[in-house]
């Protein structure tokens, strides 16, 4: 008889947390890496979702109604992010921001697709358009035009004559890398490797050695901050002469902590502007309301890109004059054009690419401070 | 030649870093037949509390590395002692399972406590806890920190060999994993020669957690289960229970993953790894130093 009361009580404490949805707000979601290694750009996705929703609130909300943030870790995790996104989901969110990594944000599309939540993030993995999900689109830029960015910067202007490719498994990493050598290849440049490494390890000197044996003027790493940190530092340690090249993801501050200061010191980063770059009336009010709530600058681009995501989704809604996530999308995809952007003007295409490019090539100076040496020719600036 | 040279100083200290902390796992199993799951926590934990301590320890200029050393080492060998006494002693007579379960929960609360304690954001260790600097010889260059790695990998080792084969105490630890019911019975004091144990793997790890935070800079508090299986591993190959074992398994293994990615392919590198890892142990079972278990029915 007790087990019975027991499982009872059970139930019901089952039932109490699952009925806690509340009804009179717009719920915006976050799904970012809270913890882990990549924890610094999650924290910085969460902050400035936060910050732009209390603006709005201060407003007077969205179309009238208050607006509430739920954040769910997903450790830059596909297992985590596919429970986070049903999570999310469940508590009711129609707009969610996330994830940072490409990995993370593939295994979540489909679940905010089917449930008609808008979803918007920083990655760059050239997939994650082609699934066709409806309420998907990014403020961010397709990996295949950094591709063809850097090709054209090693080949035309820096005339490198040994390349070398370093990657990761991630599907951003490995995407990347393969757009990368692909224009390399149609520019006539010469690749003399293309290496992967374990971002899970940390001792990446028996693949710099086999580098270093091929005497490359450049060595160019598509993963993420912390394994490029690791990676310039074992080259220094290793006396590889080469140039040492991080895709956009190695602008992170803690990509110099982790080389080293002295180590990180022309370094170049090919990627977007960084957040100081930004001159956009906008972008400075950004920088300067993230630094008051915070007490510590914008963490980097990536962080703004997915500001950038959620201002235009709320500028889509006031626009419509509803909180419908398929008319607001429906309008993103189509009807909004040169949105004044915290990275500059914004139109989202029907398959939810961002139009145009922004990416230049910064060098970390005696300083550590960024120095753009090159911009896209394209865009100019 | 020297591609070769500098892949070899490589894999030896790679190898010796999973070596440290493979020492830990094969002296627990080899008396209380447990894998002590939270031993690679116990390896992070040196790294962070190095963190909290060196900067504590830098007004003592020169002695600054000694001390922190010290001061890590001796609070893990605290530490490890009472991971002993908490979770695993009530359990000495338990069935293996409910240790191993109790070895899993240990790591757990331990991984969470530093995650707690100094965050979930990656750390950077202290750079001048070390001496840095290169030394080159024509084109292969080595880093202090390697020497010094190397080094303390072989005074380890013979110190260990030493004490395990000479002192009282050291014949007891080979008595009890020889057998344990027959040591007992012959009145070998199984509480000390246990915490003593437990007191040596912990001791030799946190200098693993030190040495790998000096070499790789970042530090997460969930490193010590990616550090954790490959030290393992090491320890099995070596031959679980032999302490010369762990140290060749280490090196052994840094070695094969380094010359897999320098020589065969860099994305192959660990299945190739593993792969031959998987052949030797089809030929010789109990690792390379593991003494053939025969049991009698």
């Amino acid at each position: 008889m007790k087990k019975y009361f027991l499982v009872l009580i059970m139930i019901l404490i089952l039932f109490c947390a699952c009925n806690r949805k509340t009804s009179n707000e717009f719920v915006v979601g976050v799904q970012a890496p809270i913890t882990g290694e990549y924890a610094s750009e999650g924290q910085g996705m969460s902050n400035a979702v936060k910050l732009i929703v209390q603006q709005q609130n201060d407003e007077g909300g969205l179309n009238g109604v208050m607006i509430k943030v739920i954040t769910c870790d997903d450790e830059g995790s596909p297992q985590k992010a596919s429970i986070c996104a049903k999570k999310l989901v469940n508590d009711g969110a129609k707009v969610v921001i996330g994830s940072y990594t490409s990995t993370a944000t593939a295994a979540s599309q489909e679940i905010y697709a089917n449930a008609s939540v808008i979803q918007t993030s920083d990655a760059t993995a050239a997939v994650l358009t082609q699934g066709n999900y409806k309420t998907y689109f990014r403020a961010s830029f397709n990996d295949d035009i950094e591709g063809e960015f850097t090709a054209n910067y090693f080949v035309n202007v820096k005339k490198y004559g040994n390349i070398a490719i370093i990657s990761d498994y991630s599907s951003f990493s490995s995407g990347l890398a393969g757009a990368v050598v692909k224009n390399i290849g149609l520019l006539g440049g010469n690749i003399v490797c293309n290496e992967k490494i374990d971002a899970n390890a940390q001792d990446f000197k028996a693949v710099l050695t086999k580098i270093k044996a091929l005497n490359p003027d450049v060595i160019y790493f598509s993963g993420y901050y912390t394994q490029s940190g690791l990676l310039r530092a074992q080259q220094v340690q290793l006396d590889i002469q080469a140039d040492y090249v991080g895709g956009n993801a190695t602008d992170n501050p803690q990509f110099i902590e982790i080389a080293g200061e002295q180590n990180a010191i022309d370094s170049y980063l090919v990627g977007l502007p960084v957040p100081e770059q930004l001159d956009y009336p906008e972008a400075l009010k950004f920088n300067s309301d993230y630094l008051r709530e915070y007490k510590a600058p914008v963490p980097s681009i990536w962080t703004v890109i997915n500001a950038d995501g959620l201002r235009v989704v709320f500028e889509a809604m006031k626009q419509v004059n509803t909180n419908d996530t398929i008319a607001a999308i429906e309008h993103i995809k189509g009807g909004m054009k040169d949105f004044r952007g915290l990275t500059g003007p914004i139109t989202i295409q029907r398959n939810g690419e961002r139009a145009g490019s922004i990416y230049r090539v910064n060098v970390i100076n005696s300083d550590l401070d960024y120095e753009t040496v090159y911009y896209d020719p394209v865009s100019g600036k | 030649m020297d591609i070769f040279s500098q892949q070899l100083i490589n894999g030896l200290t790679y190898g010796s870093l999973l070596g440290f902390i493979a020492l830990g796992y094969t002296m627990v199993y080899g008396i209380l037949n447990l894998i002590n799951f939270a031993h690679g926590d116990m390896v992070t934990l040196a790294a962070f509390l190095a963190i909290t301590i060196a900067p504590l320890a830098v007004a003592a200029g020169t002695l600054a590395m000694i001390i922190t050393l010290a001061a890590v080492v001796v609070s893990v060998c605290i530490i490890a002692i009472l991971l002993e006494k908490i979770a695993y002693k009530p359990l000495r007579a338990a069935p293996r399972l409910s240790l191993i379960v109790s070895a899993l929960g240990a790591g757990m609360v331990i991984k969470n406590a530093i995650m707690l304690i100094w965050g979930a954001n990656p750390r950077i260790f202290p750079r001048n806890l070390f001496p840095a600097g290169l030394a080159k010889f024509s084109d292969i260059s080595v880093s202090y920190l390697s020497v010094i790695i190397l080094l303390l990998n072989i005074l380890v080792m013979l110190t260990l060999y030493i004490f395990i084969n000479k002192t009282r105490v050291g014949i007891a630890i080979k008595a009890l994993s020889t057998d344990y019911s027959v040591a007992e019975l012959m009145g070998v004091n199984v509480n000390n020669t246990v915490m003593i144990v437990f007191l040596i793997g912990g001791g030799v790890g946190a200098l693993g957690g030190m040495l790998i935070g000096a070499s790789y800079t970042t530090v997460t508090f969930s490193m010590g289960f990616d550090y954790g299986i490959k030290a393992f591993i090491a320890a099995i190959l070596g031959g679980i229970g032999s302490i010369p074992g762990a140290m060749f398994g280490g090196l052994l293994l840094g070695l094969t993953y380094t010359f897999c990615s320098g020589y065969v392919s860099s994305a192959w590198a660990n299945t190739v790894t593993y792969l031959l890892l998987i052949i030797l142990l089809i030929f010789r079972p109990n690792g390379l130093f593991g003494r053939s278990l025969v049991q009698k029915v």
